[in-house]
């Protein structure tokens, strides 16, 4: 679907910050660019979506309906969170009831904190951010673009993350993100490529060609009463889901990072009840994580 | 492209960036036209040299108002960066409608005339002419060009005076005059009405210098 023919791209008389860049995205694809500060991440992405135009080569098979998420959502609107998204919406072509009540759902399940009739300035940055991630969401986008998006969302959005990623994917949309995680990015996408010295290249690993394997881990209350300390479970490294129940938690984490986890777990006074290997598919895991609770 | 101007109208309302050019423009009025009993042609130019300040102000504070990262959104929320920017420009030219008005109005309170429709219609043209005009160098000073606001604010200044100075070749320059020695109305409404057309072009032409620098900055 979408192309890039050896793109290169500068600002200016400046270094060239992506060169000679091939990258083919098709629908139903999660594709993950690593790389660390300043690699052309974003530069890349923008790319992609049509908000700056290369130096040289060219970007093809651009969809309509694109999903933007930038890095940084500083809102300084006086706007009211509803009310913005019900605008956006309504600039993609959706009537006004129909945007209001689709950034409405949106909202819930992002679980905004601060009101939907607040005043986008005085959201938090995470707050702001879950707006922003909801406007790229308000029609189902053929192509969904996010910058760096696990960082500054509360540990509870990143499992509605994840499962927009999926759902998007699922209906098949393409989703290309940064991440100057690994581990983030192996979990979450099917493929992976690496931003350096200004080339993207496929990242050799485990990870490619599908999803990463990953482990499911019951942790419970030991049995001899004593009370677990509680853990900041998504900082984690390779860490994707962790679900509560009334005295249990299931996590998702990357089998690579599985050990760490679990001895975070028993530092912690957590018991270890059992460890297994579900499916990759998204439908079975949300079903064995259902069933463990 | 209403969604798109129905949502930066509300950013601009909310943000209250419309009052300051809205009172410049009223006091303006009231020193340039109160007491006044002369031909409205003539009444009509003040309003009009008003209104050209006032748009430039109006259309660099909107386009201003949304950060960077907000503008890209709202860029790939519209499919492309030539639709928001002629979004921007129709809702600067939106704002200067109120403005028409009171410069249409105002003046008639302020002074002692007879309105007749010619009045109203050169009003309204000669108004429109300054708008365009205004919204072109509010467009080319914007922070889509200019990152940094005083060079932008410079840039205006000078163009504006460029505007009202440059003898002959300024629609601005050239209606200004004719209106100052028109005796009625209605001798200058076909002049007035070429002039409109004049910076209706000059401000496309600026929509389009704009967009090319600023798409080649992206």
């Amino acid at each position: 679907m979408l192309r890039c023919e050896s793109v290169s791209k500068r600002y200016g008389k400046g270094r060239w910050i992506l060169q000679d860049v091939d990258l083919e995205v098709s629908g139903g694809d999660v594709l993950a660019l690593v790389g660390s500060n300043g690699s052309g991440k974003s530069t890349l992405l923008r790319l992609l979506v049509g908000l700056s135009q290369p130096t040289s080569g060219r970007v093809m098979g651009r969809p309509r309906h694109i999903g933007w998420v930038p890095d940084r959502f500083t809102a300084h609107e006086r706007v009211s969170a509803l009310s913005y998204l019900t605008h956006m919406g309504r600039i993609r072509g959706l009537s006004g009831p129909a945007a209001r009540a689709k950034a409405g759902r949106l909202l819930d399940r992002l679980a905004l904190v601060g009101g939907r009739d607040a005043a986008l300035r005085t959201l938090s940055k995470g707050n702001a951010q879950k707006v922003a991630l909801a406007q790229a969401l308000l029609v189902e986008p053929a192509l969904l673009v996010l910058d760096e998006p696990w960082s500054g969302l509360d540990a509870s959005a990143h499992g509605v993350l994840a499962e927009f990623i999926a759902e998007v994917s699922a209906a098949g949309g393409a989703v290309v993100f940064t991440d100057h995680r690994e581990a983030i990015a192996e979990t979450h996408a099917t493929g992976v490529h690496a931003i350096s010295d200004g080339r993207v290249s496929p990242r050799s690993g485990p990870s490619q060609g599908g999803p990463v394997t990953e482990v499911e881990v019951v942790l419970t209350v030991p049995v001899t009463g004593a009370v677990p300390l509680e853990v900041n479970w998504y900082a984690l490294p390779g860490v994707t889901d962790a679900s509560r129940g009334e005295n249990a938690i299931v996590l998702r984490v990357a089998r690579e990072h599985s050990d760490t986890a679990l001895l975070t777990a028993l530092q912690h006074h957590w018991s270890v009840e059992s460890l297994t290997r579900p499916g990759t598919g998204h439908a079975s895991r949300s079903g064995a994580r259902r069933a463990a609770l | 492209m209403i969604a798109l101007v129905r949502y930066l109208f509300t950013v601009m309302l909310l943000s209250q960036r419309y009052l300051a050019p809205l009172l410049l423009f009223v006091g303006l009025l009231a020193v340039l036209t109160s007491s006044d009993s002369g031909p409205l042609a003539a009444t009509y130019g003040s309003a009009a040299g008003g209104m050209l300040v006032c748009s430039v102000w109006l259309t660099m504070g909107l386009i201003g108002l949304e950060d960077q990262t907000h503008r890209s959104v709202v860029v790939v929320t519209a499919g492309s960066h030539l639709r928001v920017l002629l979004g921007s420009v129709g809702t600067a030219a939106l704002w200067c409608l109120p403005l028409t008005a009171a410069g249409l109005v105002l003046p008639l309170l302020f002074g002692s005339h007879t309105f007749t429709f010619a009045d109203a219609v050169l009003g309204t043209e000669a108004q429109l002419t300054c708008a365009f005009t205004g919204i072109a160098i509010g467009v080319l000073c914007s922070r889509l060009i200019f990152r940094r606001q005083g060079y932008a604010l410079l840039l205006a200044l000078v163009l504006l005076l460029a505007v009202l100075l440059a003898k002959g070749v300024s629609p601005v320059n050239v209606l200004l005059g004719d209106l100052q020695s028109a005796s009625g109305s209605a001798d200058v409404l076909g002049s007035t009405s070429a002039l409109l057309a004049i910076s209706a072009g000059v401000l496309a032409a600026a929509v389009t210098a704009t967009h090319a620098i600023s798409v080649r900055r992206s």
